[in-house]
């Protein structure tokens, strides 16, 4: 019997270009793992997310950046993500062990793709496809939403002044890098 | 026509799947004796008025949070949105 390698081949990976003055790219060896907490179940997944990351949840539509560099975004109230940068295939069961079973964990590293922005022009090219406030004052550093950009659901996260992360469905990955390359494209033109 | 989310702030009605009148939440119980005459209603029967109506949204394409949204149907003034989990508690179901 053949002898077979398998290799992992993200679908966006190796994507980055510059298009007005934004940098647009790919970011690598990026993990994400679900954490639901539990129905009667809350405190105690609370304070087991507190223990193992020496941060707290923050609040819905926040992102924290804990001590290890993990960032813990609250999508509702009981739903968070946990994003960091993890090479190999075990991203759910490094988070599982360190939560001690408290909180529902699920792996959705491959489910998702991700897409960083930079620059400041940045704000321009995402205010034409995505239909929430992104105002400075309105959508801050560190806030996270759940929306939709050319019919795609995302997750926008900032990141920084001028840096945005954004995550949506690995199927459609070529589509969504599509949408984004375009919006920054005819930002270059206006 | 954006809708105010009680977790998330104002959002796009286009983020939003529309299912239908709130009742649906006040599911009949099937062992009662009057049951099929109660689904009957449930699942057909619904008001129809030129006013305030409290209807069920489904922000798919954002947190997945099922909400109770109080609109003016001759207007489309929304006067209120709460989550569909505090509204069907304070109707006493469990959860």
């Amino acid at each position: 019997m053949a002898e077979y390698t398998l290799q992992a081949e993200p679908p966006l990976a190796g994507a980055e270009m510059e298009i007005a003055g934004v940098r647009l790219w790919a970011p690598a060896d990026l993990a994400l793992v679900s954490l639901a907490l539990p129905l009667g179940g809350e405190d105690a997944a609370l304070m087991a997310i507190r223990a193992a990351y020496g941060a707290g949840l923050p609040e819905i539509g926040r992102s924290v950046v804990a001590d290890d560099g993990t960032r813990l975004v609250r999508l509702s109230a009981d739903l968070a993500f946990a994003l960091f940068t993890h090479a190999t295939p075990d991203a759910e069961h490094v988070v599982a062990d360190r939560l001690n079973g408290a909180v529902y964990t699920t792996d959705q590293t491959d489910v998702w793709v991700a897409l960083a922005l930079s620059g400041p022009n940045t704000r321009r090219a995402l205010e034409r496809i995505c239909p929430i406030d992104l105002h400075r004052q309105v959508f801050a550093v560190d806030h996270a939403a759940r929306t939709v950009m050319e019919h795609l659901g995302v997750l926008i996260l900032r990141t920084g002044e001028d840096d945005y992360l954004l995550l949506s469905a690995s199927s459609s990955a070529k589509s969504f890098l599509h949408a984004v390359e375009v919006s920054l494209t005819n930002v270059n033109q206006t | 026509m954006i809708i105010n989310h009680p977790l998330l702030g104002p959002r796009d009605a286009a983020e939003f799947v529309y299912l239908g009148d709130a009742a649906l939440i006040d599911r009949p119980d099937w062992q009662a004796a009057e049951a099929a005459e109660a689904f009957h209603a449930y699942g057909y029967l619904r008001d129809n008025p030129a006013g305030a109506h409290q209807e069920l949204w489904y922000h798919e394409q954002g947190d997945r949070s099922w909400l109770v949204v109080t609109r003016d149907t001759v207007s489309h003034e929304i006067t209120q949105v709460e989550l569909a989990r505090d509204v069907a508690r304070a109707r006493g179901r469990s959860r």
